[in-house]
């Protein structure tokens, strides 16, 4: 209900009503077909008498094999979340405090870049240097470093690696909105009452841009538990994530009801993240409103 | 060293000398160091980032068939064959036919969205926003999977207008996103000053306010473009056979062909992202992309 006093509804609000129906049609309903195909025996249209089943589930809480997959997933976007967020700190710190237009430019320049090449043209070039005849084992024996190639590829680390590239732009540019947003007259000041440059940036700086971190872990946490492409390659196959058995599910087998409710076990690990991450971040904000 | 230790402790006033006159003089150190620690990660993190970008362009022109380093030459095979084959050039153009669409798409949505959040008073916008931008959080693959199922339910197969729906679907919070930025930054005083002056609320709204906003529905725009090119989750389940869009046909060739042509197909592609940033520069400066 609108306060008193607020204005009036306006016709501009009208404008709304197409992306309304895109989301409606497109974006709501699915999603509730497939929250409800999870739960059937099986398709609708095709059979005539299809029932409620709780079936979907059961196969994947029974079966340590899906259970260590969901687990694997979870796994991989943790650890690409805090990489980027490592990675990623440093370069968003400085360019929100970089002085000069043109370093600033370059940067940014530099984050974009890898940003617009695409993903699976980003995983080949991770081939390219990890795998056992790549340029990283190459350089390595050339130097006589190593006889056996390393196992950079094929495993989780790999997949890490990639990730970490294709989705740190992400958390470069988050945090870089929110870094900037900082006034950096609050970190001289703790330098002017003695505190060291590290010390000012740890007791200022760093909680103040809680914010940032949470929403930046946030979206890069959501696309590489998502991720397809990049497990899949540099994975060769051998890890298995929720993504991969997904779409597995549909190509391989058509399995439009295990696929839905393997769906909906992404969804709920990603909903129950915007949810965690909305709450904490009120708690955040709150306790600033305190001080 | 363990008679260096000892030995340097019983006289006294050796040890203070040696280690205040150091500290007066190196006071500034622990900050240089730093800086120096500072600029060397950062130094490190874009090695990270570009280092990949600038080795498929390596082997792009490295001659051999297969991936060799170091480089033994120079030689445009791998771009003849990447533009002869008939399987490329129908992605290549397929998947800037998508984008186009869903640019549009997008773009109208989107901007007309921003506006109605912005200016309409809807009651419940923080709502509003967050729902056009929850496909940004969620698994861009559930958004293919759920729209591949309502298909089959409904027997529509797999058409155009389903894979265009799904790209505008995932690019509208872009558009949303730059619009919003701009419609809230800009006083709001200048349309009340065009209605003091005897503006109609029509004529206000496109002598004042889409001039003002067009430089973020054009951010949006190009965002929305480059998101839909580079598309693969939702493209995955909703491309058909037939036709399939860049990455799509760049990732089956991967899986069993590891040679210089999609090295190739990686160079045309990172020219036209280039293209679109410098694009961006030229129209809307790259300073406000960030300040979403």
């Amino acid at each position: 209900m609108p306060a008193t006093g607020a204005p009036r509804v306006n016709s501009l609000a009208l404008l709304i009503l197409p992306s309304a129906l895109l989301f409606a049609l497109f974006f709501f309903l699915p999603i509730g077909l497939m929250a409800v195909m999870s739960v059937l025996t099986g398709n609708p249209v095709v059979m005539p008498n299809v029932g409620f089943t709780t079936k979907h589930y059961a196969r994947m809480g029974n079966d340590s094999y899906y259970l260590e997959v969901i687990w694997t997933t979870i796994r991989i976007g943790l650890w690409t979340t805090l990489a980027a967020l490592v990675i990623g700190y440093p370069l968003a710190h400085w360019m929100a405090r970089i002085k000069s237009r043109t370093g600033h430019a370059l940067l940014l320049m530099a984050v974009l870049a890898p940003m617009l090449t695409g993903i699976v043209v980003r995983t080949f070039a991770w081939m390219t240097l990890l795998s056992d005849k790549g340029v990283i084992n190459q350089i390595l024996t050339s130097l006589g470093l190593i006889t056996k190639p390393l196992q950079l590829m094929y495993n989780e680390t790999g997949i890490i690696i990639g990730l970490v590239h294709i989705y740190v732009p992400f958390m470069v540019l988050t945090l870089t909105g929110v870094i900037g947003r900082i006034d950096e007259r609050l970190e001289q000041a703790a330098e002017n009452l003695g505190a060291s440059p590290w010390r000012a940036f740890l007791e200022v700086t760093l909680p103040l841009s809680l914010p940032g971190i949470l929403a930046g872990s946030l979206l890069v946490f959501a696309l590489a538990i998502s991720a397809y492409v990049t497990p899949i390659l540099l994975g060769g196959f051998q890890i298995m994530t929720l993504p991969i058995l997904i779409y597995q599910q549909i190509s391989a087998n058509f399995n439009v009801g295990f696929a839905a409710a393997l769906g909906m076990v992404l969804l709920i690990i990603s909903l129950s993240l915007v949810v965690a991450y909305n709450h904490v971040l009120g708690l955040v904000s709150g306790q600033r409103e305190l001080q | 060293m363990t008679s260096l230790a000892p030995g340097s402790q019983p006289p006294r006033a050796a040890p203070i000398d040696l280690a205040t006159a150091p500290a007066v003089r190196s006071k500034p150190s622990p900050l240089r160091w730093g800086r120096r620690l500072y600029l060397a990660a950062n130094s490190v993190i874009l090695v990270f980032l570009l280092a990949p970008i600038a080795i498929v362009i390596v082997f792009a022109l490295n001659p051999t068939p297969f991936i060799q380093f170091p480089p033994v030459g120079v030689s445009l095979r791998w771009f003849e064959k990447f533009f002869a084959s008939r399987d490329f050039m129908h992605a290549l153009l397929f998947s800037l036919e998508v984008a186009a669409m869903t640019t549009v798409a997008a773009t109208v949505l989107g901007a007309s969205a921003a506006l109605a959040i912005a200016r309409g008073n809807l009651p419940g916008s923080r709502l509003i926003v967050a729902t056009m931008l929850s496909p940004l959080m969620l698994p861009a693959i559930l958004t293919g999977l759920a729209l591949f199922q309502s298909y089959v339910l409904l027997d529509v197969g797999r058409p155009l207008w389903g894979l265009v729906a799904g790209h505008t679907l995932v690019t509208i919070p872009y558009v949303v996103r730059t619009t919003l930025a701009v419609l809230h930054n800009f006083d709001v005083r200048l349309e009340e000053a065009a209605q003091n002056l005897g503006a109609s609320p029509a004529r206000t709204f496109f002598e004042v306010t889409l001039p003002l906003v067009k430089p973020g529905v054009l951010a949006g725009a190009i965002f929305a473009f480059i998101v839909s090119f580079d598309q693969f989750p939702v493209s995955l389940f909703l491309v058909s056979p037939g036709s399939e869009t860049l990455p799509i046909t760049l990732f089956n060739y991967l899986k069993f062909d590891l040679d210089g042509t999609i090295g190739a197909a990686s160079v045309v592609s990172i020219l036209l992202a280039f293209i679109v940033v410098i694009a961006l520069d030229r129209t809307v400066g790259l300073r406000s992309y960030v300040k979403l």
